[in-house]
Parts: C-alpha cells; sequence; structure tokens
C-alpha cells in the first residue's frame, strides 16, 4: 500500500501517534517518579557510614552512567527471561529506565543536598526530629527547589533515552513511527512526524521548567 | 561458561574497534563542526542567532535514534543514500555538534568580558588576547564538558546497532540470540562500554592534570 500523500493522509496517522506519545509520556514519567526515590535512596546509601553501602552506590551510579541505556534495557529484558522470568517489554522498560535516572538524580540531587546549612540538620537534631522526618520534611523539600532546572532537564534526557524501547516491542512514539513507515512507505515523512512530536513534548517540558522556576524565583 | 567467554572474546575485540571507530570520528567531526559554527554564532551574532537556536532546539529536542533514522531511512526518499556506518557517523557527528557547540559557547562565555577589556586598553592584539586570554580559560572550562560529550557519543553510538552497524551491542546481540547465553555475552558487554567511557574520563583528567593552563584555578 503505497500512499502517495502522506501529509494528506497525516491527521489520520494522529490517534496512533497520540497513543504512541502517551505511552512514551507515562513510561518517563514513572521512570522519573521512580527514580527520584530511588536516586534519594543512592544518595543516602552514598553518604552513609557503612563502607559496603557508600560502595554499592558508588558502583550503581558508575554502572549506568558508563553503559548505554539500550544495554541497560537489553539486559533487563533478556536475562531474567533467560533466568525463567518473563517480564513483558514495558515492565522491562521501566526498571532499566528506572535505574538509569536514579542514577544521574542520585548526582544531581546529591549538589542539592550538600548546599544545605549543616545547622539546619543540627537544629532539626535539637528538636529531636527523627532522621527521617528531617531527610523529608527539612532536606527533600529544598533540595527539589534547588534542583529543579536540573531535573526538568533530567526528565527531557529520560523521554529521549526512551525512544529505545521500541527494540523490546513497547509501542511508543518511535515503535509508531516505524509502524508508519512500514505501513505507509514513507520513512522520511512518518520518522519526522514522530520526532516532531518528541519535540513537541521536550518544548513543552522546558518551558514549563522555565516558567515555573520564574515563577520560584519571583517568590523567593 | 569460561571457555565460552574466551572464544567470543575476539569478536568483541573487532566490535570494539567498530564502536570506536564511529564513535571518535563522529567525535572529532561534531567537535570541528561545534566549534565552527560556535565561531560562526560569534562573528554573526545578529543573522545567526536565529539559525543556531533553531537548529540547537531541533537536535537537542530530539531523541538521537529519531535522527539516526530519519537519515538512515528517511534521507534516500530525498536521494541520498548512505551506508549504515556512514549514516551512523553523519548523524552522530551532527548530533553531538549542537551539543559541542554549546559547550564552546558556555565556555567562551566563561572568560570575563572586563578581562578582554582591560587587554584591549593594554594595547594587546586581538590575536594576541584569544591565544592568550581566552583559548586558555575556555579550554579549561571546556575540557571536562568535551570529555563528558564524547563519553555520551560512545554511548549513543549503541543505537546504531538498530540499523545493524556491527559495533558492540549489535555484535553481543547476534551472539546472545546464536548462542541462547544471556549472562556472559551481556556482561562482557556492559565491561565492554563500562571501560571505554572510564578510560575517556581518565584521560581527561591526566590531560588536565599534566596540562598547566588547563587545571582550573578557581
Amino acid at each position: 500500500m503505497n500512499d502517495p500523500d502522506f501529509l494528506a493522509h497525516a491527521a489520520s496517522y494522529l490517534p496512533q501517534l497520540l497513543q504512541g506519545a502517551l505511552t512514551t509520556l507515562w513510561l518517563s514519567a514513572l521512570a522519573v517518579v521512580c527514580g527520584f526515590f530511588a536516586g534519594i535512596f543512592i544518595y543516602t546509601m552514598s553518604v552513609s557510614q557503612s563502607r559496603l553501602l557508600s560502595t554499592a552506590a558508588r558502583v550503581h551510579v558508575s554502572m549506568f552512567r558508563g553503559t548505554p541505556v539500550l544495554v541497560q534495557l537489553l539486559v533487563f529484558y533478556y536475562v531474567p527471561s533467560a533466568l525463567g522470568l518473563d517480564l513483558p517489554g514495558a515492565v522491562a522498560a521501566a526498571i532499566a529506565l528506572s535505574l538509569n535516572t536514579a542514577a544521574y538524580q542520585s548526582q544531581i540531587l546529591g549538589v542539592g543536598f550538600r548546599s544545605i546549612p549543616r545547622g539546619q540538620i543540627e537544629a532539626a537534631v535539637t528538636f529531636n526530629l527523627t532522621r527521617r522526618q528531617t531527610l523529608w520534611y527539612i532536606e527533600v523539600p529544598q533540595v527539589v527547589r534547588t534542583t529543579l532546572p536540573a531535573l526538568v532537564s533530567e526528565m527531557i534526557d529520560v523521554i529521549k533515552a526512551s525512544a529505545v524501547v521500541s527494540v523490546i516491542s513497547v509501542t511508543d512514539l518511535m515503535r509508531v513511527g516505524q509502524q508508519l513507515s512500514s505501513s505507509t512507505y514513507r520513512p522520511l515523512e512518518a520518522y519526522s512526524l514522530a520526532a516532531c512530536f518528541y519535540l513537541g513534548i521536550t518544548t513543552l517540558l522546558s518551558i514549563t521548567g522555565h516558567v515555573y522556576s520564574r515563577y520560584a524565583t519571583r517568590r523567593g | 561458561m569460561m571457555n565460552n567467554l574466551i572464544t567470543i572474546l575476539p569478536s568483541y575485540g573487532a566490535a570494539v574497534l567498530v564502536t570506536l571507530e564511529v564513535s571518535v570520528l563522529a567525535a572529532l567531526l561534531g567537535i570541528a563542526g561545534g566549534f565552527v559554527i560556535n565561531a560562526l554564532r560569534l562573528r554573526f551574532t545578529r543573522s545567526l542567532a536565529l539559525p543556531y537556536g533553531f537548529f540547537v532546539w531541533l537536535i537537542r529536542g530530539t531523541p538521537y535514534l529519531s535522527q539516526l533514522v530519519v537519515i538512515y531511512f528517511g534521507l534516500p526518499a530525498l536521494g541520498v543514500t548512505m551506508s549504515a556506518v556512514q549514516a551512523t557517523i553523519v548523524s552522530l557527528a551532527l548530533y553531538s555538534s549542537a551539543y559541542f557547540a554549546e559547550i564552546f559557547r558556555a565556555a567562551w562565555n566563561s572568560v570575563p568580558h572586563g578581562q578582554l577589556e582591560a587587554a584591549q586598553v593594554f594595547g594587546i592584539s586581538r590575536w594576541a588576547r584569544f591565544r592568550v586570554i581566552e583559548l586558555p580559560q575556555a579550554a579549561a572550562f571546556a575540557l571536562p564538558l568535551l570529555a563528558n560529550q564524547v563519553i555520551l557519543v560512545i554511548k549513543e553510538s549503541s543505537v546504531a546497532s538498530i540499523i545493524t552497524v556491527p559495533e558492540l551491542t549489535m555484535t553481543a546481540s547476534g551472539i546472545v540470540s546464536a548462542t541462547y547465553t544471556y549472562i556472559g555475552p551481556y556482561a562482557l558487554l556492559i565491561v565492554a562500554y563500562w571501560l571505554l567511557t572510564q578510560a575517556v574520563s581518565l584521560l581527561a583528567q591526566q590531560v588536565s592534570a599534566r596540562i598547566p593552563f588547563l587545571r582550573k584555578t578557581s
């Protein structure tokens, strides 16, 4: 079915593309949220007294930052199935992306944690706050505020990195682009259209980040 | 298991060379491209501000994979046909040139303007200002960022396995599907990439430690 007039039919591909964009979005959002909590966990591990925990945190960060996302994805998809645990593509993708962004977010959040004045923590101890209360009510809110621009750009990176999940047959935006390309025999238009969707998503996110950080600085 | 790993080592050796060839070429072209783009932007500040912004926005706003498939599968429709390796090098160079240009831009902006004005007052020539004042400081600023970007290029080159470039990831996947062993080949793959990226960051550290002006003073 050779489609001579791709652009004229572009509107009819919209539902498919939107569906793919939605998959890309929820997968990335899930990864970023899980990665945020895992990132805090990894950061607290890295500053813990235990040599074992801090080494484990360092190894995690180094491994996930030193190897391609695609490789991590293949490992989380194929190795469990070799061990008799069949993970659906979307689950493997969510795990791989979460652990990947956790490594990056732990570094970003670490900068935020280190910028908190020591006195605040000491004050919290004086007020008998538990370690956990200090972390969640005193440190984390400030860390998020100071590192928000970096977190937004990490979110954009995760959305872009998520394009490789198309190889383990998750029907994300990239995969929809491939399907359109092979059903219409118009790869240039199909892939460009998918790229435009990515561009739209990342642009919207980056504008939102800018607007929010301007609003936050004005509020002081 | 150990025996299997030893028998697949030679193919990994060949694959590392392909990964290195593709990423080094792309990174060199990307650095040169980024440098030229930034130089043009500095020279024609007004007229190029918009095209430059558009280029960076386009490249940084889309996944590398989508750029690769547009170039490899899409461009033949416009009469531009490339082999998988060529398409990878071209797309990776184009992709990284936007990031490299941004690094050079930030590096140039990191040199305080007052220094150049002071140099001008002292009658130091334009070329000497560039060579003695701007370049060393900009280079010290840029070096760690450049190394980081080269690491990103090496990692993104894994995506070329999707269009069957016989680099590391493609080779490992081939061995996995031929032998039905998963853990060994994938472990070796992780180690190979980790060593490559670690080597780049060590190299950058060595370079900045050895060359006096690259040591950051601040």
